[in-house]
């Protein structure tokens, strides 16, 4: 079964036509790596799958997203957004809190814990997926902007898999980030895949190659070509695909 | 050539050296010569300066104390009325940015920030005074209140709008509701800017006088009596005395205007470093 099913996918910011007619099934359970030049739409995909999107009073969505063969837009866009988590390209863990308390909110605020036993054990969970308990469990007090890049970037994992989602949706996490910090991120996404979707946005070509199930290419707002990952690099079907991985245009 | 750029340089630097000079001048004149008139003042006078009622007519110093409690009640008085609807619609106002009340809220504040406070007296007498046949706590309070929401209300929108757009979505991809997001998270990243507008308000209003002149009416000999009954407050004190003919009034003017910045200066300075800075 696919979670997640993408219906002719149209976005506007104002009278721009920024994501044109998209389609797109994404199985459970891989790293679903999406590539694409700046502007081609990438963040604008993202952002309407988990209705994000309607924050800006500008944006317009036509189509349909499918989260486990129900209509996002049958849904409160808050459970949408519990079920769906998103990670962003600056690491953004809320710097006037603790890191116990940035992995903490979510949970508390949507009510999934009954007390505070729970809510500990719940943390934790979440910092050992993230791979960033062993670094913090000693000063989970302290606050996030302590935290080095990498550190918090992992501490935004965590932040969104406490909620227990389905789907986890990334743009471009590694891009502010150091080699190292970037290959540690890289690793727990094939971690997490194991019981989770992962979509993650990336400018860096070799990142969708090293990580990604399935590739998909967005040029311009459009979807020019989908497929495993192999078979996108090795075998592309579309001219355009061929000429942007390998860094002739984009 | 170098010579004559680093001449140039110089003279440069001179000029705007004696121009920052000319314009803390004044400034630095005020706090010394309350410093200097007012602090014989409070030594002379003594604790009994604080607690005492008002001296009469040539007659030694006696004690501001009615003034002096007058300012706190009408401090605390006026933040309670007014800081709640400043808070909110600074939030409004920044949350709604573009609805016909978030503008419109906008333009007013700015209008009232710079209104003057006199106008504001006349219009709280109208409004209370008349009505209640007595100047009072309330009215002044009322006033003051008046004053001080638009600098809290555009220090939350400023401090707001200035958290990075990239926290909002954050907060919101965690599945909050607007009030969660706004009330859990933003505010209080938003805390310094909204504190220091808060502060910045209560410092203006301590030392209002204008707008208590028709609604808070005075009190030099008589404690708080109730929320009905006028009141004192330093400022109004200050112009009182200053008026009369009287030498010992004039000491005790010199006095209270020193007390007037020490109290600005104890809401300003500590609170300004206390605050831990929260870095984007
Ligand atoms: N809030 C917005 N209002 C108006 N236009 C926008 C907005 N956000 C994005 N756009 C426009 O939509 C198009 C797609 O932007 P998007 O951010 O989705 O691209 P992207 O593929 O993520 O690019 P990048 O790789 O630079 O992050 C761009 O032309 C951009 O200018
Ligand atoms: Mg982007």
């Amino acid at each position: 079964m696919n979670s997640l099913e993408i219906i002719n996918l149209n976005v506007y910011y104002g009278n721009r036509h920024v994501i044109k007619g998209i389609n797109l099934k994404i199985p459970q359970k891989v790293v679903f790596a999406i590539i694409g030049p700046s502007g081609s739409g990438k963040s604008t995909l993202l952002r309407a799958i988990n209705r994000l999107i309607e924050l800006d009073e500008d944006a317009k969505v036509e189509g349909d997203v499918r989260l486990f063969k129900k209509s996002i837009y049958e849904m409160d866009p808050r459970e949408v957004r519990r079920r769906i988590g998103m990670v962003f390209q600056q690491p953004n863990p809320f710097p006037h809190m603790s890191i116990y308390d940035n992995v903490a909110l979510g949970p508390r605020l949507n009510k999934l814990v009954r007390n505070k036993e729970e809510l500990d054990y719940l943390v934790e969970w979440a910092l050992k997926k993230a791979a960033l308990w062993d670094e913090v469990k000693d000063r989970l007090g302290d606050l996030a902007s302590k935290l080095s890049g990498g550190q918090q970037q992992r501490l935004c994992i965590a932040r969104a898999l406490a909620l227990k989602p389905d789907v986890l949706l990334l743009d471009e996490p590694t891009s502010a980030l150091d080699p190292v910090s970037t290959a540690k991120i890289e690793n727990l996404l094939l971690e997490l895949k194991k019981s989770y979707t992962v979509v993650i946005v990336t400018h860096r070509i070799q990142q969708a190659a090293r990580i990604g199930d399935y590739t998909a290419f967005l040029l311009d707002g459009k979807l020019v070509e989908v497929g495993d990952t192999a078979q996108i690099f090795v075998n592309p079907k579309d001219r355009r695909t061929e000429a942007y991985i390998t860094g002739r245009f984009g | 050539m170098p010579d004559r750029r680093r001449a140039k340089e110089i003279v440069f630097q001179a000029v705007v050296a004696i121009l920052t000079f000319s314009t803390i001048a004044p400034l630095l004149h005020i706090i010394f010569s309350v410093f200097v008139e007012g602090l014989p003042v409070l030594i002379k006078g003594g604790i009994s300066f604080l607690t005492d009622t008002l001296a009469p007519p040539s007659d030694g110093l006696g004690g501001i104390g009615p003034a002096i409690v007058g300012t706190f009640v009408l401090i605390a008085l006026s933040s309670l009325m007014g800081l709640p609807i400043a808070l909110m619609t600074g939030i409004y106002s920044a949350e709604y940015p573009r609805s016909i009340i978030g503008r419109a809220a906008k333009i007013l504040l700015q209008i009232m920030m710079e209104f003057p406070t006199i106008l504001v007296g006349l219009f709280v007498m109208e409004l209370l005074v008349i009505p209640m046949g007595s100047y009072s706590a309330l009215a002044g309070a009322f006033a003051l209140a008046v004053i001080m929401m638009p600098y809290v209300a555009i220090s939350t929108e400023e401090a707001l709008k200035e958290i990075p757009r990239s926290y909002r979505e954050a907060a919101f991809s965690l599945g909050l509701s607007r009030a969660q997001v706004v009330f859990r998270v933003l505010i209080k990243m938003a805390k310094r800017g909204t504190l220091t507008g808060i502060l910045v308000g209560m410092a203006k209003v301590a030392g209002e006088t204008a707008p208590l002149l028709f609604t808070a009416g005075g009190s030099e000999r008589i404690y708080f009596r109730g929320l009905n009954r006028p009141i004192g407050a330093i400022p109004l004190l200050i112009y009182q005395l200053v008026q009369q003919p009287y030498d010992n009034y004039h000491q005790i003017a010199w006095g209270a205007s020193l007390l007037l910045m020490l109290i600005f200066l104890g809401i300003f300075i500590p609170t300004r470093l206390l605050l831990r800075e929260v870095k984007f």
